[in-house]
């Protein structure tokens, strides 16, 4: 095959796993603005409208579809998620910290800390459920499932930061050593600030994968629900379009925050060109 | 006398049983520009990281200014490290970096200001002060790493190869700038390298390292004119070292027997006198003759005659290179001024004389 030929096939095949990767998400925001009460959550669209968004926020009239009990849950998951967020993080960062030297058994205690991301979620989800009964322990997403997401979400941050402090130059620490700054210091004043691109990242990935965290919370969250709960929830009884239009909306929540992630990063960037640009005038 | 840094036998292993220092015994002066030479994993970055407090002492001790250092956190020694690759703070200015140990001390701001505008001055740094020091030249982070190691005036500035990471030129430059600096501020420095042209330009001393162990401790010239063991005569300069047997003293000089001819050299002091040896001959220490003048120097009392073919002979410039191969099959190569070597004076091929003065050549044991 020639280069053309190379080309064009490959070209085919991106384009292929583009629409495969955004198809569902596409057929979800169109079918979002299919027209209500009496449209269902299929082709083809009877009428463009954004009757399941004003539907959403109960601003139309009443009608025989119920509207989505989520409000409470989406308020528990995005506190769950932050809550996740903030444990996960801080555990991850001073773990990876840990294991920037060797100790005795350091091997094992990685391995320990990875499972928690490899093990199935059903089953822990079950297993904290079962531990939870035995020892009498009320369930609650705040409580077990808190756990369980944390368990779940700190091996990426650990990754992530094992990463980072992989690539970071220990020499400019022992400098700092050296001019009579504390370890303690250091690590705040000259180690955070550097590392500080990575815990975003890190950040990022225990939040979001808190947030629609579903096998785990399944078993473990006992009566109230979380986000995905509630969403499955709905799903049960009969699907309506009310589901897409909340699910576009999450979507552009999901885009916001990885914007903010954007720019925060970029910041850094941007400032060190600044400083750039000033010198060569 | 109280010094600023002693090494008593101070050693250190790594974890796996591997030495890395071996017997270090070192008394350093106040003022005194020390440089620790040697191949790289010769240990020298290693003793200079425990003199810092980066790595911990297995066994011996140090002292700075008569104070046991062996287990004091680095942040609390009174010496300042400036590291090859710089390691400024590159989320600080200039400025910040210079001042950031007077800061965390506490210094009161007027005073650190004071002190920050004097370094800066010093090492002409005030124009790029507000910069971050990520988009500066290599010759400007040197700087700045040296301003932000001298403000927090330390007993002892520690260098790890500083001049390693900036190209040749500026090196030539930056290394006259340290030694003035040095000689001006009055600090102790101790300086890692592995260079000898630096450790050889810089130091009052230098600290020729191989394998862990202190080869030789001397001022610069005293390692090419008495190198003190096989190893610094390789290492250092550009010697003819031979192996032979002693054969008996003349005044203060050693007759060795060796492979190409009875030969002699003085003894450096701890010479072993008999038994094996090794007789050390510095290239520049080496006269060439022609083969037909042997009767003359003869006559004239020239000692140490070793018969040699020319191998190559040309002139660059001002400068004649000859290399000439002796009896034994070692090649001895030198260079000297056209104008003691004429071009034409020695065909390639040619029998010729080496011969040295014994006072310039030394005796060392084999091993």
């Amino acid at each position: 095959m020639n280069a053309t030929g190379i080309k064009f096939g490959l070209g085919l095949y991106t384009a292929l796993f583009i629409v495969f990767l955004y198809g569902p998400l596409v057929v979800l925001g169109i079918l979002s603005f299919q027209t209500g009460p009496e449209g269902g959550p299929q082709f083809p669209i009877i009428e463009w409208s954004t009757y399941w968004y004003r539907h959403l926020f109960g601003l139309t009239p009443p009608s025989r579809i119920a509207p989505l009990p989520i409000e409470q849950a989406l308020v528990r998951s995005l506190t769950l998620a932050v809550m996740t967020m903030v444990v996960s993080t801080v555990l991850g960062v001073t773990a990876a910290q840990a294991f920037r030297r060797k100790f005795r058994g350091s091997g094992v205690v990685f391995y320990l800390i990875v499972l928690g991301m490899m093990v199935p979620g059903v089953l822990v989800g079950l297993g904290m459920a079962l531990v939870a009964n035995a020892f009498g322990i009320d369930r609650h997403w705040w409580g077990t499932a808190f756990v369980l997401h944390v368990v779940y979400t700190f091996p990426f941050a650990f990754l992530v930061m094992l990463a980072i402090f992989n690539r970071f130059d220990p020499s400019v620490e022992e400098a700092s050593w050296s001019l009579g700054v504390s370890p303690a210091r250091t690590f705040r004043k000259i180690t955070f600030p550097l590392i500080f691109p990575g815990v975003l990242s890190a950040m990022l990935f225990a939040f979001t994968l808190s947030y629609d965290e579903f096998s785990r919370t399944l078993f473990a969250s006992g009566r109230d629900l979380t986000l995905p709960l509630a969403i499955y929830g709905t799903f049960s009884v009969e699907v309506h379009p009310n589901v897409f239009a909340f699910g576009v909306l999450t979507t552009l929540f999901s885009f916001a925050l990885l914007g903010t992630y954007a720019i925060l990063m970029a910041m850094s960037v941007r400032r060190a060109r600044r400083v750039a640009i000033q010198e060569e005038a | 006398m109280i010094f600023d840094l002693e090494l008593k036998n101070a050693g250190k292993v790594y974890d796996n049983g591997t030495p890395a220092v071996i017997d270090f015994d070192l008394s350093v002066a106040k003022g005194e520009f020390i440089a620790f030479l040697g191949p790289s994993g010769c240990g020298k970055t290693t003793t200079l990281r425990m003199i810092a407090g980066f790595e911990s002492i297995s066994s011996g001790d140090m002292l700075i200014r008569g104070e046991r250092m062996n287990d004091v956190p680095p942040q609390r020694r009174p010496t300042s490290m400036i590291f090859q690759n710089y390691a400024l703070f590159p989320h600080m200015t200039v400025r910040r970096n210079v001042g950031y140990g007077l800061e965390v001390k506490g210094l009161p701001r007027a005073e650190r200001d004071a002190k920050v505008d004097h370094i800066l001055a010093t090492l002409d740094l005030e124009d790029i002060a507000d910069r971050k020091p990520d988009r500066l030249s290599g010759g400007q982070r040197q700087r700045i790493a040296l301003a932000r190691g001298l403000a927090v005036e330390p007993d002892i500035l520690l260098l790890d190869e500083p001049l390693g990471a900036l190209d040749a030129n500026l090196r030539k430059a930056i290394q006259n700038e340290l030694k003035l600096l040095q000689k001006r501020l009055g600090v102790t420095f101790i300086f890692v390298t592995h260079a000898q042209s630096e450790a050889l330009a810089l130091s009052d001393r230098i600290v020729v390292m191989n394998q862990g162990r202190v080869e030789q401790v001397s001022p610069p010239h005293q390692l090419y004119t008495r190198p003190n063991t096989p190893f610094v005569a390789q290492f250092i300069g550009r010697n003819t070292v031979l192996q032979g047997e002693v054969a008996g003293t003349q005044g203060e000089d050693i007759v060795v027997s060796t492979g190409v001819g009875v030969l002699s050299g003085r003894a450096n002091g701890r010479t072993a006198d008999k038994g094996r040896v090794n007789l050390v001959v510095p290239a520049e220490a080496i006269e060439v003759h022609a083969a037909a003048t042997r009767e003359r120097l003869t006559r004239g009392g020239t000692t140490n005659l070793v018969d040699a073919h020319i191998e190559s002979f040309d002139v660059v410039g001002h400068i004649s290179h000859l290399t000439a191969r002796l009896l034994d099959g070692r090649t001895v190569s030198l260079e000297a001024h056209v104008d003691k070597y004429q071009p034409g004076a020695f065909p390639v091929g040619s029998g010729v004389l080496l011969s040295w003065k014994a006072a310039e050549a030394t005796v060392i044991p084999a091993h």
